[in-house]
């Protein structure tokens, strides 16, 4: 499968909002306060009043649905969202929930976000399949996404 | 980015349903009545009930929305969704829509195939990311789905 380098999205969180147990897992809800974005054809940042929607199942998987705003350094907004799943041994995932740096080789967060624009310039997000390779942070997230060829 | 070819998934699609311009677009449900996969760690059949709901968007895209049921050689039972995007240049789409034979690398068929099973021995399914790639033939499209590593 060929792909090529589309954006790196770097995403501030606010403390997280911890439901606990809902019918399907555990509920955390992480707020976005803002961010920045940078790739070969776009970059800009990230605006705040997005989320993070985590479900955590019972086999160990966290199940990720992310919704934010970006709005590139020539003022046009995208929408963006992505569905993922994050796990790994079980202590590189205790190490990251203390907000400690563990390498991201060292667990699986893989999300496939998808994106909405409505000027010219940036219509083409409209057209691709994106994956992305995620880092968790102690103060919220790094995805690098490449756009499916 | 790297990847592994997870399985090959051929399905056999009759004369899909037209409805016509729905508010979001132009709708044709394109229910699946067979079908085989096999890959190196599963293979199988597709069985009957599953759908591919499309939407022809204004701007010339397919919007794909598959939900399959797969039934593996050892008899488990895998729920498969995607959701896919599906373009090219309007004379390859013709071409296309008159069941000839066109070289995949002409036309954009990408999507994003996730998985759930009960099955322990395919349990892995669950935890991964997948992208496959599109190969539209007359009777049915055949997908290359490779597993995000």
């Amino acid at each position: 499968m060929n792909s090529r380098p589309l954006m790196t999205v770097r995403i501030a969180a606010a403390p997280l909002q911890r439901l606990g147990a809902v019918p399907h897992g555990i509920r955390t809800i992480v707020p976005v306060t803002g961010g920045e974005f940078e790739g070969p054809r776009l970059r800009g940042k990230v605006l705040p009043g997005g989320g993070d929607w985590l479900l955590l199942r019972s086999d160990g998987v966290l199940e990720l649905d992310l919704r934010i705003t970006l709005e590139t350094d020539d003022h046009a907004l995208i929408h963006m969202t992505f569905q993922g799943l994050r796990h790994g041994p079980p202590d590189a995932i205790a190490a990251l929930g203390r907000g400690e740096i563990v390498d991201p080789a060292s667990y699986y967060f893989r999300t496939v976000p998808r994106f909405e624009a409505s000027t010219e310039k940036y219509a083409f997000l409209n057209r691709i399949v994106t994956v992305g390779v995620g880092e968790t942070r102690s103060d919220g997230a790094v995805h690098r996404i490449d756009e499916i060829l | 980015m790297t990847s592994r070819l997870l399985m090959r998934l051929q399905v056999v699609v009759p004369p899909p349903q037209r409805l016509g311009a729905v508010p979001h677009g132009t709708r044709v449900i394109a229910p699946i009545t067979s079908g085989t996969f096999e890959g190196p760690r599963l293979r199988g059949k597709v069985l009957p009930g599953g759908a591919d709901w499309t939407l022809l968007r204004p701007d010339g895209v397919l919007e794909l929305d598959l939900r399959l049921t797969l039934e593996s050689d050892d008899g488990a039972l895998i729920y498969m969704t995607s959701f896919g995007l599906r373009h090219g240049p309007p004379e390859v789409l013709a071409a296309l829509a008159r069941g000839e034979s066109v070289d995949p690398s002409r036309y954009y068929f990408r999507t994003a195939p996730r998985f759930e099973t009960s099955a322990p021995q395919y349990a892995f399914l669950n935890r991964l990311i997948a992208i496959s790639s599109g190969d539209r033939r007359a009777s049915g499209p055949i997908y290359t789905i490779e597993e995000i590593l």
